[in-house]
């Protein structure tokens, strides 16, 4: 078991300290003093929300520097879940840095009970509740509370499960996807011999229970599998009274506590308590500014690890008010990773029912959630399905992931979990094969799709300056490119079309949508006549991979499509079948040859059938994005969100050559990356082929797996995938370079990761591995000339 | 009662079921000093026992027939399996949803089901629901025959038209004698909500159909220009109904088929317990000892139950007083013998059963001119003792009046198979928490008490196992007597309890149950609140 427990801390003992420390204005100290003081009419911050997120963030803000902060509590300070909580932090998490969190607020935890006293300056206002969010051109510019208005500029939602109902109250509504479900734990009266307060937290897994000591006797409550979704319409009084102890739905949990501790029978009930948790869409806790509104930020949707988060939850939210940015890369905690999709109240309360169960669950790699599917589709969803496809999804939308071919079954789904190679190994096999030797079909409609324009050349000078790379390109070409923040990491990966003089079409990853349109409008000068539109949902995006990929669409056009006369990275607006204005891209995010059709939707059906018809008897069929990934893996392409993210440059990853550095001309992240190629890069994006692996029998490597060189661990890796060319495992991660003595991270140069000794780390057993930072070049085509073989190399999506 | 307990266990085979019978009507031999002996021999086929003589109590002998199994070991004895029981408790279940307009349902009735188990060979008992379509509201009744099934068939299907033809008005008579006259198609009166076996007998619709006719015709004549009266619509029916059955049989037919058929039908009896509900005004016409009862939920959720009809039986004081007021003083001690009329029938109202109601001459001549089949029948010939100044029995059924509130959340209407096997409050308590669902189920708090997670444990794996029987259901009457035929004595059913029951052979069945009919219908509370403000 993977599963490590740490002390449990007070948090009873800790609020108070903190309640102390936030001390001498705080209206909340003593309960003997009703006098309320009077709300100040302005303030830098307002934080909505005394529970252990708002005052964490309002203790970091403190600590940043940021006095000048004020705390309302609509009851009374940690009196939500916060106070009914059970009190536990364990630093075993799911994703990294939900772990590095948890890790923090241990340690922070264990100062607080020593620094106290400290004066924060933070003032802190219960029995206080925000209705209103004020919103002026964009920007927060105040809260309405029922004790009156202030004025501010910054506003903090820490509102907990009712987050969501709080988002909806401004006047811009913020979206903040999150569900609150019943939970249930039960407090015992002291067994005969009282327990120790020291005796240690127990989690059963499968019991789907935690117990710990609590005055003598136990503490027991649990996670059951038929969850209780509670204030879908919103908050309701009679749902609030009703919150009492529902026996009845508490008896699985109770079973699995008495056949794992028989001898607890005799124990006197003292009490059930039903306290209300508020789950998210993925499982994920969310932080993070608004997309729609500046000066907004959230912080909630703990999952029912609150109190493990709430440290460094707050941390990285003060940081990322104060400083901009977070010191960490919370991406996958961050707001903006949803869209206004996921905030159907339906959706919610469908997908928190899925999720809260899965908390004691085996996370299998790959899981795909069951609720609140088929959202968006492709016009092509119920074609593929017929033809067998499974679906897995990404921001809402059906994506395939594989193709079961007639007559063939896989598993049921819970069979199908595993760590170890998984049924739909010789599925994939034989379409990346295929996508080898003649043509494959990907339905990859899912891509977020941008266009912008100007009416004179303003759009270039714009995209200039946002994009790393070069994109004053002749009309027609494609180019690869980066969109980084000011430290010259990665906030998108895209590709970029340029129509026209003064247009440009823009292709990033699904989960970009709302992020990249965000930055986009932050970072386009206001007064600027650029035109920006999403038209994701215009456009069908088929991509055909193979080398007969040219014969198919040569034989529907009427047009030679070799490399003669329609180069590698190019894009044309042409006519496949009977349908016209079909924008054609050689490129296949792959490496492979072929080409991405861009179909406006109306057209997509009757395309799909001439390149199925046409293509039959070049062997095409359909396939998935499990296949894409194995061969972009194989080439070494990093893919944003997973190999790359905020806190990676170009430099660290071998693409210094799709940065304009020597044009001259300025971008965001220059700086970052001038000073990078001086200095040198810390980490390295580095491939890693597994030698003595065997894919029947041994553990898969996943993603997150320790890498060692000569015995020392030096990172983790991103992503992997297994090589049907090479028949081995493809890992790819980053290496790092630590001083052994000081820890200190050095400089990492081709010829450190070339000269070491790899293994890779699959769950304990390692593997040898060759380090690569170059691709196979005996894995591309003859057929494709030298350039793309060099583009190509650094493409993915 | 001396059940002879030791024969029971060996009822494993037919032989031995054979036996049983016979020490079954030794049994009655000794309540029942009067039955002379050919009567017994026709026991079984007329499944007399039940109205004619008292039956031993089902419950105790059942419980001494589990107790003794358990000491004799009976290694062959063959189990239904859930997916059997449940294939025989749903063989006749119906349930009907009153459609909905608009999305709204604008009936004060969201719909009913309904379900029947036998036990005699053919069952007796009958069922029937309709909507009235020339007049508003909606009927349901059940029917509980005797001495045969024929009177119950034929109640079933022509009560129901009586009924209606007694409230329509009477420009739409009117109407419907022109159209029959000119042979235009006919309005249509009932729609008719039936099971597919719950059948109507082809080859009597033209005779009904001329008796209900000259009913109309009747009643067409007699116009007394005012509105009717719903309570007296369904006397007048009732008795209207009866009348022409003992007619008929008086008459006789020309087709010798139809002639035996309505000897039949009249010479066997029927109880009939009927609710006529419009908006919400509810009538419950009951006649015999069928019952209507109300589920009424109380503010605090809990269940309770109010009677809407009194048992036309012994164990009515006024019954009693009612049909020795109608006889001399000289026949008093005769008119009521071991809690039966004149000693042999159970119930004291009743449709058919002319031996109770012709003379004995009527009786003599009808039989002596009627088919062989009749007169070779002992049971027909006798007549019963101390008969002296017939009628003794009535079909006028007792009519109760209830305004619908919004706390009457359901009725339950049910043959007395239903009711001789559980409480009232437990039928109205099993049915609450079933059409509430579980979430209403009474919570548990542990308030102030003491109590230890082990006892929690056992009451709530206690409470489960209460809950999953209702998921098994889709159907209220077929949970009702899921619960009736297989509870146990902690108020839960008992799988092993109801897979014996269900499995005892087909001439054993009667002797631990009766058929049980019932039909649950379940009021729609906003329409009978918003009636009742309307009407405020």
């Amino acid at each position: 078991m993977f599963l490590r427990l740490l002390s449990d801390v007070r948090w009873w003992t800790a609020s108070s300290r903190w309640r102390n420390m936030a001390s001498s204005r705080s209206s909340a100290t003593s309960a003997a003093e009703p006098r309320l003081i009077s709300l100040p009419a302005q303030a830098q911050v307002v934080v909505c929300g005394g529970g252990i997120m708002g005052t964490s963030v309002a203790y970091h803000l403190a600590k940043l520097g940021w006095k000048d902060v004020v705390l309302l509590e609509q009851g009374r300070l940690a009196a939500g879940t916060t106070r009914f909580c059970a009190g536990i932090v364990s630093t075993a998490r799911h994703v990294s840095i939900e772990l590095k969190m948890a890790d923090y607020s241990n340690k922070l935890y264990q100062e607080l009970e020593q620094e106290t006293g400290i004066k924060t300056g933070v003032q802190i206002h219960d029995r206080t509740s925000v209705s209103h969010i004020l919103v002026q051109k964009g920007h927060v510019t105040g809260v309405e509370t029922d004790r009156g208005q202030i004025q501010c500029e910054y506003f903090v939602n820490c509102a907990g499960q009712w987050a969501y109902e709080l988002g909806l109250s401004s006047e811009e509504p913020v979206s903040i996807p999150l569900h609150a479900c019943e939970h249930f734990y039960l407090l015992t009266h002291p067994l005969k011999k009282p327990l120790e307060s020291n005796t240690p937290t127990i989690v059963d897994l499968d019991g789907r229970i935690y117990i710990r000591s609590w005055q003598g006797g136990i503490l027991s409550g649990g996670f059951e599998k038929n969850p209780k979704p509670i204030f879908t319409e919103g908050r309701n009084q009679l749902e609030i009274q009703n919150l009492h102890e529902d026996w009845d739905h508490f008896e699985p949990l109770l079973s699995a506590l008495l056949r794992r501790m028989p001898g607890l029978e005799t124990l006197e009930i003292m009490q059930l308590v039903n306290c209300p948790e508020s789950f998210t869409p993925d499982m994920r806790c969310i932080m993070g500014e608004s997309p729609t509104v500046q000066g907004y930020f959230v912080l909630a949707g703990m999952n029912s690890a609150g109190i493990s988060y709430g440290g460094g939850a707050g941390k990285y939210l003060a940081e990322w008010m104060v400083n901009g940015y977070p010191s960490e890369n919370v991406w996958p905690l961050d707001l903006k990773r949803f869209g206004a999709l996921q905030s159907s109240r339906t959706f919610l309360r469908h997908r928190v029912m899925e999720v809260m169960p899965l908390i004691c669950d085996l996370k299998v790699p790959r899981w795909d959630f069951q609720t609140g599917r088929q959202l968006r589709t492709s016009p092509l969803y119920d074609r593929l399905d017929a033809q067998g496809a499974r679906w897995m999804e990404k921001h809402g939308f059906e994506r395939p992931k594989y193709f079961v071919p007639p007559g063939k079954d896989l598993l049921a789904l819970d069979q199908s979990k595993t760590f170890y190679k998984p049924d739909w190994f010789d599925i994939v096999g034989s379409e990346v094969k295929c996508c080898k030797e003649a043509v494959c079909v990907i339905d990859m409609s899912s891509f977020t799709k941008f266009e912008i324009s100007s009416t004179g050349g303003q759009a270039l000078e714009v995209l200039q300056y946002l994009f790393s790379n070069d994109l004053d390109v002749p009309v027609g070409h494609i180019v690869h490119t980066g969109m980084l923040n000011e430290k010259g990491g990665y906030e998108n990966d895209c590709s970029i079309v340029r129509l026209n003089k003064r247009s440009f079409f823009m292709i990033s990853p699904t989960d970009q949508q709302v992020h990249c349109w965000t930055w986009l409008k932050k970072h386009m000068p206001s007064d600027s006549n650029l035109l920006l539109e999403d038209v994701t949902w215009k456009y069908t995006a088929l991509n055909l991979i193979g080398p007969r990929a040219v014969d198919v669409l040569s034989e529907l056009s009427y047009v030679p499509m070799t490399p003669e006369h329609f180069p590698s990275l190019f894009c044309k607006e042409m006519s496949v079948g009977y349908a016209n204005g079909i924008r054609v891209m050689s490129m296949t995010h792959t490496g492979e040859p072929g080409f991405m059709l861009y179909i406006p939707i109306e057209y997509a059906l009757h395309v799909y059938n001439e390149v199925m018809s046409v293509g039959q008897k070049y062997g095409i069929r359909n396939a998935g994005y499990y296949a894409l990934r194995s061969l972009r893996i194989e080439k070494f392409f990093a893919f944003w969100g997973q190999d790359l993210d905020a806190f990676t440059t170009p430099m660290e990853c071998g693409r210094e050559f799709r940065v304009k550095l020597e044009k001259g001309t300025d971008f965001i992240g220059r700086d970052a990356l001038m000073q990078q190629k001086q200095n040198g890069v810390y980490k390295r994006f580095t491939m890693f082929i597994l030698e003595d692996h065997d894919t029947d029998l041994d553990l898969w490597p996943w993603w997150g797996e320790p890498i060692y060189r000569n015995g020392c661990c030096v990172g983790k890796t991103t992503s992997s995938a297994y090589s049907y060319t090479l028949e081995r495992h493809v890992c790819l991660g980053f290496v790092q370079n630590f001083d052994e003595k000081t820890g200190e991270g050095l400089g990492v140069t081709p010829d450190f990761i070339n000269r070491g000794e790899y293994e890779i780390d699959i769950a304990g057993q390692r593997f040898q591995a060759k380090a690569k930072l170059y691709p196979f070049s005996s894995l591309f085509t003859q057929r494709r000339r030298k350039d793309e073989m060099e583009l190509s190399s650094y493409q993915g999506k | 009662m001396p059940a002879p307990t030791h024969l029971f266990p060996l009822i494993r085979n037919c032989e031995i079921g054979r036996l049983c019978n016979a020490v079954c009507y030794c049994h009655h031999k000794h309540l029942c000093c009067l039955s002379p002996p050919h009567f017994a021999h026709n026991h079984l086929r007329y499944a007399p026992q039940k109205k004619f003589a008292t039956l031993h109590r089902p419950k105790e002998n059942f419980n001494q027939f589990i107790h003794a199994r358990s000491y004799v070991s009976t290694p062959q004895r063959f189990y239904l399996t859930p997916p059997q029981v449940n294939s025989i408790l749903k063989a006749n279940e119906y349930s009907f949803k009153v459609p909905e307009f608009d999305g709204k349902n604008v009936s004060s009735i969201l719909g009913f089901d309904s379900n029947q188990l036998p036990a005699n060979a053919p069952i007796e008992d009958r069922r029937s629901a309709a909507t009235c379509l020339q007049t508003r509201g909606m009927l349901l009744g059940v029917f509980d025959g005797h001495a045969g099934c024929a009177c119950a068939q034929a109640v079933s299907e022509r009560l129901f038209y009586y009924i209606a033809v007694s409230l329509l008005p009477h420009e739409t008579l009117l109407e419907i004698e022109n159209a029959v006259e000119s042979g235009r198609a006919l309005l249509p009166i009932l729609q008719w909500h039936k099971h597919p076996n719950d059948y109507f007998s082809k080859e009597a619709s033209k005779l009904y159909f001329n008796s209900l006719r000259t009913y109309w015709q009747e009643l067409i004549d007699l116009n007394t220009g005012e509105t009717t009266d719903v309570k007296e619509a369904l006397i007048n029916a009732f008795k209207r109904l009866d009348n022409d059955i003992s007619l008929e049989a008086q008459v006789g037919d020309p087709n010798s088929f139809l002639n035996y058929l309505v000897l039949r039908v009249a010479f066997s009896g029927a109880t009939a317990c009927v609710a006529h509900v419009d908006g919400v005004d509810l009538h419950i016409a009951n006649t015999g000892d069928s019952r209507a009862m109300l589920g009424v939920q109380e503010e605090d959720g809990s269940w309770s139950a109010v009677n809407l009809s009194y048992d036309h039986n012994a164990q009515n004081e006024r019954e009693i007083e009612r049909v020795k007021s109608d006889h001399p003083k000289t026949e008093e001690k005769s008119l009521v013998k071991q809690d039966r009329l004149l000693g042999l029938l159970m119930p004291f109202r009743a449709f058919g059963d002319v031996k109770f109601k012709w003379s004995i001459d009527l009786q003599k001549r009808v039989i002596e001119s009627g088919p062989d089949q009749l007169n070779d029948n002992e049971y027909t010939k006798f007549i019963p003792p101390n008969y002296h100044t017939p009628p003794y029995l009535t079909a006028e059924p007792e009519v109760i009046h209830h305004k619908l509130r919004p706390q009457d959340k359901f009725l339950v209407l049910a043959t007395d198979g239903l009711w001789e096997t559980m409480h009232r409050q437990d039928v109205v308590r099993i049915v609450g928490e079933y059409l509430t669902g579980v979430h209403h189920q009474q919570p548990i708090a542990v308030g102030g008490y003491k109590v230890t997670l082990g006892q929690m444990h056992g009451l709530l794996t206690e409470r489960r196992a209460r809950i999953s029987s209702v998921f098994e259901d889709q159907n209220a009457a077929t949970h009702l007597i899921r619960h009736a035929v297989g509870n146990n004595e902690f108020g839960t059913v008992d799988h092993e309890r109801l897979s014996k029951m269900l499995s005892l052979p087909e001439e054993l069945a009667r002797m631990y149950r009766d058929d049980i009919t019932i039909i649950v219908v379940q009021f729609n509370s906003y329409v009978v609140g918003a009636c009742q403000n309307e009407e405020l």
